[in-house]
């Protein structure tokens, strides 16, 4: 169990440095957040894996995302107050 | 090794690969629907591990990720709306097949258990994981149209 | 004007039925200190789903 959790975590940590788009690589890292939590977990560490949950799966793509957002605007609206 | 045991290890490594695969090549409307289903798998995976090392705390965790799995769905489904819209994602058959999964699971988790505040606790995570995954994937294929702003 | 003060107390004890009951489910053992807590903490909830739901359904 726990040779199967490493793989699929070092599978995705290795897709995540693959991949080159950004978008593309904050769905990657949800993805990894959900494998670490599965690992955590069979490491018998729940604790750990709660907030590798909360941290992983939805405020890190957040963060991606709202950046690549911020970075993007400028570009299409030049002027504009934001 | 128990039963218990082996059955989170195929669900978890079954769902892990497919996931993996489909979040890391093809157009993005089949990234966002595997990012959404990788949550459907591990949630009725880490059920099965709870039973499994015999722990009924570890539940907690799956209870945390059928509440957040979800929201972090919602969070690609609000921003790259622009770019879903185009190009929305149909994923009926694998949403409801997870579902099923995840259903199938949580009954047979409570016939193990037996009838005891555990067993609400199993049919609470279980609804919320389907419930939420349901509405994700409703607003991943455009859904709530009004929303996007 | 009074029909409003029932409906409105109704939908609070309603809420707080459910998160009370939604609390001695997930707690690990269920004792009288666990049962006040709760019965605070599904006060305070259900006072805040019953603000939010104002808030959405605004007439």
């Amino acid at each position: 169990m726990i040779v199967v959790a490493l793989l699929l975590v070092a599978a995705c940590a290795t897709t995540a440095v693959l991949v080159r788009d950004p978008v593309h690589q904050a769905l990657v890292l949800a993805v990894l957040g959900t494998v670490l939590a599965v690992l955590f977990t069979v490491l018998q560490a729940p604790d750990v894996a709660l907030s590798q949950l909360a941290v992983g799966s939805a405020l890190t793509p957040l963060l991606m995302l709202l950046a690549v957002r911020k970075v993007k605007r400028p570009r299409r609206h030049k002027g504009d107050e934001r | 090794m128990n039963g218990w045991l082996l059955t989170a290890g195929v669900v978890l490594a079954a769902g892990g690969a497919a996931a993996l695969l489909g979040v890391a090549t093809g157009p993005l409307r089949r990234r966002v629907v595997a990012q959404n289903l990788l949550t459907a798998l591990a949630c009725p995976g880490l059920l099965l591990l709870a039973q499994a090392y015999d722990r009924p705390s570890y539940v907690d965790v799956a209870l945390v990720l059928a509440l957040l799995g979800p929201v972090g769905t919602l969070v690609f489904a609000r921003l790259l709306a622009d770019e879903l819209a185009a190009d929305p994602p149909r994923a009926r058959t694998l949403t409801w097949a997870a579902a099923g999964l995840g259903a199938a699971v949580v009954v047979v988790l409570c016939a193990a258990v037996g009838p005891s505040r555990a067993m609400v606790k199993l049919l609470v995570t279980g609804a919320l994981l389907i419930v939420g995954n349901v509405i994700a994937s409703h607003a991943l294929s455009g859904g709530f149209p009004g929303e996007s702003r | 004007m009074r029909r409003r003060t029932v409906l409105a107390l109704a939908e609070f004890l309603i809420w707080w039925a459910a998160l009370l009951a939604l609390w001695l489910v997930l707690v690990s053992a269920v004792d009288t200190l666990e049962l006040a807590v709760g019965a605070g903490a599904a006060g305070l909830g259900a006072l805040a789903a019953t603000a939010a739901r104002r808030a959405v359904t605004a007439p």
